[in-house]
């Protein structure tokens, strides 16, 4: 654009800021449109490579993706959306088993009308135990070959358990949802079956202070399908649905999960899966 | 193919990092913060090179507006480090020089020299981060830490007194 350049006296000053601010301004304004004038700015290569070192780390860090990125614009801090996300393997086998009971419900239930009345009754009974299932065997001793290592890192403890418990129920739980729209059936028995599992899930949670976790799901998983086994066979006709999934035992199961709830609070510091008791 | 870019991006490291950190430096006296936004710069780039085209305005002049508010955001902490998120790369359509640089390029030869060095510092300092810099008057106002408001006035009183000074 002129015939003028920076000559190097004018470019040592402009470096270590000895110029008048006109001829800074000078400079700067030349600099920006003259490729000449920018390849003669003194290279010091020890601090050149140091700045290459830290932008090369910069471009091979790992980048967030799919369900990480998701959870962090949902506002989850970085180290939580990679600690949910880190055991993809399981989390695909869980919420593929999930979904496969759940179709077969559905398609259960959709092909005799007959049937319906029972489909349902069936579909509340298993929907509670899946996110407890779900919540014993994705993560723990015998199912996560990482549990050992994962153990013996700062992050291990109730908080990862709880973390990872709530991020299972959650996703089972839509999964349920979506298949409870699907079912036969008036309005909202479709949302009967969350407040057992929820139930479920923290009681669980609340029994893994006393022995592992999976032993406690089991326990819990068995002696509610076991109970409503019994009330199903005991009470005639339709009444079962009723008595199971009423206004009365929703009440009795919110009370349970508030007490589930308090105690998995009170002994939480002992809420630990790599210890095998 | 990732090889080959990042073989790129360290091409234009070594050909643009060396006067970033000269001009970088004029505005911010802590060496820091400097490297930061240097490195942060080129980091940026690498992110979003996509949005560079290369026919319409010089890559120079692009680097340097990231450079300048990587900078800023530098300055305001490690908390703030990414003022806007990613979207904050200006379009490089938007760079061509604006006639107040084409001026100040010719500083050496007229009388805008001695004029500009008149100026109080605090009024020449707006006039570089907007004309020069190619900032907007709020991120001149959070360079130089003052007001919004301080700096939008400042740059008012700054043209009149170049307009004076130069009749």
């Amino acid at each position: 654009m002129t015939d003028w350049h920076v000559n190097p006296e004018l470019l040592l000053d402009y470096e270590q800021g000895a110029l008048d601010p006109s001829r800074v301004m000078a400079v700067d304004a030349h600099l920006q449109h003259c490729p000449r004038c920018r390849s003669t700015v003194r290279v010091d290569m020890r601090w050149l490579d140091d700045s290459w070192a830290v932008i090369y780390d910069g471009v091979h860090t790992h980048q967030p993706k799919g369900a990480e990125r998701l959870l962090r614009r949902a506002g989850l801090p970085e180290h939580r959306a990679r600690l949910l996300t880190a055991t993809s393997a399981l989390r695909w086998s869980w919420l593929g088993a999930t979904t496969a009971v759940l179709t077969f419900a559905v398609v259960a239930a959709n092909t005799g009308a007959a049937g319906a009345r029972l489909a349902l009754l069936i579909f509340l009974m298993v929907a509670p135990v899946l996110p407890v299932l779900a919540v014993a065997t994705a993560y723990g001793p015998p199912f996560d070959p990482m549990h050992e290592i994962t153990s013996a890192t700062p992050m291990a403890g109730p908080s990862l358990v709880l973390w990872r418990a709530a991020a299972v129920v959650a996703a089972s739980m839509a999964v349920g949802a979506v298949a409870a729209a699907l079912l036969p059936g008036p309005g909202w028995w479709a949302v009967a079956w969350l407040l057992p599992a929820l139930l479920l899930s923290v009681g669980s949670l609340a029994l893994a202070t006393v022995t592992t976790l999976p032993l406690g799901a089991t326990l819990l998983g068995g002696a509610w399908l076991a109970g409503v086994g019994a009330v199903a066979a005991a009470v005639p006709g339709g009444q079962a649905r009723e008595v199971i999934f009423g206004p009365s035992a929703q009440t009795g199961y919110l009370i349970a999960v508030i007490a589930a709830g308090g105690l998995l609070a009170v002994r939480r510091r002992r809420l630990d899966p790599g210890e095998s008791r | 193919m990732a090889g080959a870019r990042v073989d790129a991006l360290q091409l234009l490291h070594r050909r643009h990092a060396p006067w970033l950190r000269a001009r970088l430096t004029r505005r911010c006296a802590d060496p820091d913060v400097v490297d930061a936004a240097v490195q942060d710069t080129f980091l940026a780039i690498w992110r979003d090179a996509h949005r560079y085209r290369e026919t319409t305005s010089e890559a120079a002049a692009w680097i340097w507006t990231i450079a300048v508010r990587r900078l800023i955001s530098n300055l305001r902490g490690p908390g703030h480090r990414w003022l806007g998120g990613p979207a904050e790369i200006p379009d490089s359509a938007l760079l061509a020089p604006s006639a107040e640089e084409v001026v100040l390029m010719s500083v050496e030869h007229g009388d805008l020299g001695p004029t500009l060095d008149r100026l109080p510092p605090e009024l020449r300092a707006v006039i570089q981060a907007t004309a020069l810099d190619g900032l907007t008057v709020r991120e001149a106002a959070r360079l130089l830490g003052v007001p919004e408001g301080t700096a939008k006035t400042r740059l008012m009183r700054a043209r009149a007194r170049l307009r004076e000074l130069l009749a």
